[in-house]
């Protein structure tokens, strides 16, 4: 046994803290271990040194300090005395002497010997897509401590509480040093190469197709280290094009494989997780890259524009969607990069439209992978994430003229619980409308003090954490603060509705029309917002893969009485969860174009994405059925995105994959299986969702004879 | 019949002077950062996004949206006659001098 102190602790004031930033961390990590016997090493003023270097007591205080401690350790003869036991023995005396700011100024953060036991051999079902490994393990420790740091540090102590409370979640505190996600152009590496900070070597623009593919996957395993969530790519088969004209069919359905493969396959990456990737994709040229000068090999001007393009971009949309369709070798569905396919006005007038929506249309029914985004009238956006969409501004379309400029971030996401609000308000509107203003203010807060930290980071520049996102190879920083968007989320509306008006969004008109009013009240506090403190609030259906289940924890812990009545799931399997985002009671037997519909009401007030979920089960429409639908739902109704999800049974034997969730494999028998199905906004398996997320899918309608097959 | 309008909207305010539109029994929504309950009523009618583009926007008692000016006009002057109230279309062609007859 040994006794654990630090060994070169800095000395110095609190206010000289910062220079932790400027100096090699690696020093201060550095433990000395003697025999613990003779209590050889022990030195009191370490003690002192430490509060006055951490806190902002007096030296007196901090010497009384270390001598009680030192006579506590002699009287109570103890033999294992290590650096976090004396730091928590200083702490319980800081607060025995009322000091609590320095206490909390003072606190250790770390992790329980029992917590790390249990993490080492359980699984982690916080993200569906970490799988369990070491890597696994290091993540969720490293992010573990990060979430202690982000709310001690980085919050305001109200803001920290209402997360904790349950009032609101904060998303990815594990992830407190990085943005949340990111959208960007192939162009930025087809221009200048893959030339990143710190890499041990630089590569010039690449000037045959699949070495762009590499360049794309380093990047993107690169900016997977730099944000919490989702890695996005727009008009992915527009800006391959010009590498393309040389191959054949067979070697572009190739190059399609090898996309499809890479990202599906990231699973060596941070934490042992794939990367969150997702591919826009376009049938047509969009109007905003018509006339723009096309890059291609070698990083240059190919002399044509992207406008002549066109054939070679359909020819690759169509080759991802074959290697899409057949799936993995085992038959699955790629998990990633999510193929999301932009229906706008000019789809509808390009050549070849018909036979490329049957053609995706097939793909969604027999393997789900595609996304429908649906962007009306003159709109234009970058899809990503589970849902999240940048629309195109005045300013985004002009740097589209130069596509290598267009990358868009969201900081932060916040989601507020809903139903909670409706417990506090007891039925009083005036009373419910105060509340959630007061949240989104908490919010707005939370996402300034993010915002604040990120901003010190990114200030550190070339030599700092974030030297990706400060590098400038256009002249601009990779990450343009000021044009980020701040993400607010909202989870169980259907419930807040059943507690305020006693019935759920799809029971009654009124329900939708107060549904809206909540939502509208929100769009219209963070416009306000907006214009007050100058920063980009806009709604967002939040994922809330794990936070529906936390929230729903939470308030039958706290508000069980209003809770048990409304909550969804099995209360008994522990399987409880409140509706996502303002979706619609995931079980209500509701035909697809009246949830379509219905639930499209919601999306032009949620400007950042919303999605609705067609659960499929193990149905297979027809993909002219499907095709008939996806016009209807762009002709007719205001819906943003919509997705097909069917179901699956892999078996871990036999390597076969049926339709359907099965407890055993249709093939051999085994009960060795694992399911497969869209969890929130991606595919994954079913072994790996939280308990919330498992009563979902027991509750989930499935759309089984609502199409023509 | 609802018109769903915004204060700095000169077409807005233009058709409010043609037409006593309280007397036609024409209910108003003023679109505003205030009013999350004509906010609602837009997205409920489904055109949240219509009105980013173009306001004022008529929506009839068959739940049919009008968006154009002079159909507007056309349609609150069948509904004056009907009310025996008066109305007048514009003398000229109609503008939006105030360059914000759109929800933002």
């Amino acid at each position: 046994m040994g006794v654990v102190m630090p060994l070169n602790a800095e000395k110095g004031r609190p206010e000289q803290n910062k220079r932790m930033f400027k100096e090699d961390s690696t020093d201060l990590a550095l433990f000395v271990r003697s025999s613990q016997d003779d209590m050889t090493g022990w030195d009191r003023h370490r003690i002192v040194e430490a509060l006055l270097r951490e806190t902002f007591i007096d030296r007196d205080t901090a010497e009384k300090i270390s001598l009680d401690i030192e006579a506590t350790i002699q009287k109570g003869r103890v033999k294992t005395v290590t650096g976090p036991l004396i730091r928590e023995m200083v702490n319980a005396k800081l607060l025995e002497l009322g000091l609590e700011e320095a206490r909390r100024m003072h606190t250790r953060l770390g992790v329980p010997l029992y917590d790390v036991d249990q993490l080492l051999v359980q699984h982690n079902k916080e993200n569906a897509n970490v799988p369990h490994g070491p890597e696994a393990t290091n993540l969720t420790l490293a992010e573990g401590i990060k979430k202690e740091y982000a709310l001690l540090h980085v919050f305001s102590p109200d803001v920290a509480d209402a997360h904790l409370s349950g009032d609101l979640h904060l998303h990815d505190l594990g992830f407190i040093d990085r943005p949340y996600c990111s959208g960007q152009s192939l162009e930025y590496i087809k221009k200048f190469g893959l030339n990143l900070p710190h890499a041990l070597s630089m590569a010039k623009p690449a000037k045959h197709a699949e070495v762009l593919l590499a360049h794309m996957v380093k990047f993107a395993a690169a900016l997977q280290s730099h944000f919490a969530g989702a890695i996005g790519w727009d008009a992915i088969n527009l800006f391959y094009a010009p590498y393309l004209e040389s191959l054949s069919d067979y070697e572009v359905k190739q190059l399609a494989q090898m996309m499809i493969y890479e990202f599906s396959q990231q699973a060596v990456a941070r934490g042992g997780q794939a990367i969150f990737s997702d591919v826009n994709i376009y049938w047509e040229v969009p109007k905003h890259f018509e006339n723009v000068e096309a890059i291609g090999p070698g990083g240059t001007y190919t002399g044509k524009t992207y406008g002549e393009y066109e054939k070679q971009a359909q020819r690759f949309a169509w080759a991802l969607f074959e290697v899409y369709k057949e799936g993995d070798a085992a038959g699955r569905p790629f998990f990633f990069p999510k193929p999301l396919v932009h229906i706008t006005e000019k789809f509808f007038k390009t050549e070849g439209h018909m036979d490329f929506l049957h053609h995706i249309c097939e793909v969604a029914s027999v393997k789900g992978n595609t996304y429908f985004v649906f962007d009306r009238g003159e709109t234009a956006k970058i899809s990503e994430c589970c849902r999240l969409s940048f629309k195109l501004e005045a300013t985004d379309l002009e740097d589209a003229k130069q596509p290598w400029k267009m990358r868009y971030s969201a900081l932060q996401n916040v989601t507020i619980n809903l139903p909670r609000l409706a417990y506090r308000a007891k039925g009083d509107d005036t009373r419910l409308f105060q509340l959630l203003t007061e949240k989104l203010q908490l919010a707005a807060k939370a996402h300034e003090q993010k915002k604040k930290f990120i901003a010190k980071l990114l200030a550190l520049g070339k030599g700092g954490p974030l030297a990706l996102l400060a590098m400038d190879l256009d002249g601009q920083s990779y990450l343009k603060l000021d044009r980020c968007s701040f993400l607010i989320g909202m989870v169980g509306l259907n419930e807040l509705i059943r507690v305020h008006l006693g019935e759920e969004l799809h029971e009654s008109e009124a329900a939708i029309k107060f549904g809206l009013k909540v939502i509208a009240h929100m769009n219209l506090v963070c416009n306000k917002l907006a214009e007050a403190m100058g920063m980009k609030f806009v709604l967002e259906q939040t994922p809330a893969e794990s936070t529906a289940f936390r929230f729903a924890k939470l308030d039958l812990a706290h508000f069980e009485a209003e809770a048990e009545k409304v909550i969804q799931g099995d209360r008994k399997r522990g399987e409880v969860y409140y509706t996502n985002s303002t979706l619609f009671n995931v079980g209500a037997e509701l035909g697809p174009i009246d949830r379509v519909e219905r639930e499209g009401l919601f999306h032009p007030l949620i400007e950042a994405g919303s999605i609705t979920h067609i659960w499929l089960g193990e149905a297979q429409p027809d993909k002219e059925a499907l095709a008939n639908f996806v016009i209807k739902v762009f002709r007719h109704t205001q819906n943003d995105q919509i997705a097909f999800s069917p179901e699956f049974t892999a078996c871990i034997d036999c390597g076969k994959t049926s339709r359907g969730l099965s407890e055993s494999c249709p093939y051999c028998n085994s009960q060795n299986v694992d399911g497969i199905t869209r969890i929130t906004g991606y595919f994954t398996k079913v072994s790996s969702w939280n308990k919330g997320k498992l009563g979902e899918l027991h509750d989930r309608y499935r759309n089984v004879n609502r199409f023509n097959n | 019949m609802t018109l769903f309008t915004k204060n700095d909207c000169t077409l807005c305010e233009q058709l409010k002077k043609q037409f006593d539109l309280s007397a036609m029994e024409v209910r108003i929504e003023v679109l505003d950062n205030n009013d999350a309950g004509a906010l609602a009523h837009l997205a409920w009618h489904g055109l949240v996004e219509t009105a980013r583009k173009t306001l004022p926007i008529l929506v009839l008692d068959d739940s049919s949206a009008v968006q154009d000016f002079t159909h507007i006009e056309d349609h609150l002057l069948d509904r004056a006659a009907r009310y025996g109230v008066s109305g007048k279309r514009a003398s000229r062609q109609a503008r939006c001098e105030s360059g914000s007859c759109a929800l933002q």
